[in-house]
């Protein structure tokens, strides 16, 4: 049972919210000449001056594209041209023109990620190890030329951090084991974990070590994909039908996206490893006629 | 992906690979130029270093087919020489070579090739040399015809001068603010260490 005194608080603060509800309106029970002379106050908040607040910043949900007006965009040649004069007496086998494409594109989404094979391929160097059960498979790895195969043996030595490769495929079959010996952690890092998006858990060993040798991985990043194209002894031939090829290859990419995950190109970029970054136009020909395609070919 | 603007001013600063020392045309009987140095600085090869960096992009943009080949070697004993080779007009030459062409290396072996039956060869010798004085040696030896910047040019790399000259004011500021941020938080991190440390002695 409650007692009076409780009661009485109770009703006390049941007739103030009474009279602070009924206070902006001049209709209420209580005659307006025992209403409490209401004088706002400033110093102890609610209402009076309102508090400046902080700018919210604006958030975008494309990348930020700019306007390529003021750019002053090349021709494949001139670029060359600017290129090779910035790369003298570096050599031509270790320097490497490189492109990076800027994508109008969303920052959330699907981001593009694939592999392709140039038509002047010029990296050399892939080691490939392949995780398939010990047996048939093995020996079908080894012979197609996987520096190593195997399932457990690998994970050992993967665990142990001597990893001789630089690429790592997975028969399908072993996917389960793969996910069982738990290698995320070492391998995530690295880019070799082997996943069914990146297709290289297969059923079909010889397909994609074929499609791994000389291909080239590239994906997006920050809304910008780039990717090395050419060993700067190329000719200018050699270069643009490696970049066009690229650029057909990106495009199709784009072309599978959904509408939602719609992409543009933007802009095409070509550098080299010491040199700087040049916008492309699209066209080939070199704009001083004292320089011709073949001046571009020889050795640096 | 950088801005536009930051990027084009960099784009501008190629002026400076199209005009400056270096910047001249080498006649044609001029076949190709071949730099041997040091990877270390030490035995006067400070001229040939400087050479390569500031003088050789400039000729090799005005002279795009000409190979011009760097071999820096690990040896330090080495002699930095030149060597610039000339046709020989007097015997034939050949349409077409067919042998691999030496490239530009950092492991020596690149050396100067003996000259051809057609060729001629001078050589100039960088030891203890200053790169302004290599490249009077060379530009007298070859005969080159310097290339002077038009007008437009000569107004686009005054401004060149002029944003460097800028950047390099607000650089000095930014570095100091830097420090000045530096600085305090290394007096906050000592005073806060010191507080803990009484704290710990009080306990």
């Amino acid at each position: 049972m409650a007692s009076t005194s409780q009661c009485l608080a109770s009703l006390a603060r049941f007739s103030l919210s009474a009279t602070s509800a009924a206070r902006p309106s001049a209709v209420s029970w209580i005659p307006t000449f025992f209403a409490p002379v209401v004088a706002t106050r400033y110093a102890s908040g609610g209402g009076g001056q309102k508090k400046k607040t902080a700018k919210k910043k604006k958030t975008y949900k494309t990348f930020r594209s700019y306007d390529l007006t003021p750019m002053e965009q090349m021709s494949l040649c001139d670029a060359m041209r600017v290129l090779r004069a910035s790369e003298a007496g570096y050599s031509p086998i270790s320097s490497k023109y490189e492109v990076a494409v800027k994508l109008r594109t969303q920052k959330n989404g699907t981001v593009i990620r694939n592999r392709i094979r140039l038509p002047f391929p010029f990296q050399t160097g892939t080691r490939i190890a392949v995780i398939c059960p010990e047996g048939p498979l093995t020996a079908e790895a080894r012979e197609l030329g996987a520096v190593e195969a195997g399932e457990e043996s690998l994970f050992e030595n993967i665990r142990a951090g001597n990893i001789t490769f630089n690429k790592l495929i997975c028969h399908a079959e072993s996917e389960a084991a793969l996910k069982k010996a738990n290698l995320g952690k070492i391998l995530g890092p690295k880019g070799l974990m082997p996943s069914a998006k990146t297709r290289t858990i297969t059923n079909n060993l010889k397909q994609t070590m074929h499609d791994l040798v000389g291909a080239e991985e590239y994906r997006e990043r920050g809304g910008v994909v780039r990717m090395p194209i050419a060993q700067l002894s190329f000719g200018p031939n050699q270069l643009a039908e490696n970049v066009k090829t690229f650029m057909e290859h990106l495009k199709n990419d784009i072309n599978e996206l959904d509408d939602q995950q719609a992409k543009r190109i933007e802009e095409v970029v070509l550098s080299t490893t010491h040199g700087p970054g040049l916008s492309l136009n699209g066209k080939f020909l070199p704009t001083d006629e004292k320089i011709t395609v073949h001046d571009l070919e020889g050795p640096m | 992906m950088v801005g536009v603007v930051r990027r084009m001013n960099i784009i501008r600063e190629i002026l400076n690979l199209r005009h400056g020392p270096g910047a001249a045309i080498l006649p044609r009987d001029i076949t190709r130029i071949h730099m041997d140095f040091g990877l270390r600085l030490n035995n006067g090869q400070m001229g040939a270093r400087k050479f390569w960096k500031d003088v050789l992009p400039r000729l090799k943009y005005w002279n795009p087919a000409i190979p011009m080949i760097v071999n820096r070697t690990p040896e330090t004993d080495t002699k930095p020489i030149m060597t610039l080779y000339f046709r020989d007009n007097t015997v034939p030459a050949p349409a077409k070579l067919d042998e691999t062409p030496i490239l530009s290396a950092t492991h020596g072996h690149s050396k100067a090739p003996a000259p051809k039956p057609w060729e001629k060869t001078v050589t100039i010798d960088m030891k203890d040399v200053h790169s302004e004085k290599i490249l009077r040696d060379f530009m007298e030896t070859t005969g080159a015809v310097q290339v002077m910047p038009t007008e437009q040019e000569r107004q686009d790399m005054v401004e060149v001068e002029e944003r460097r000259r800028k950047s390099e004011i607000d650089a000095e500021i930014g570095r100091k603010r830097r420090e000045e941020e530096k600085r305090e938080k290394r007096m906050l991190a000592q005073a806060r260490s010191e507080a803990a440390a009484i704290k710990a002695a009080a306990v």
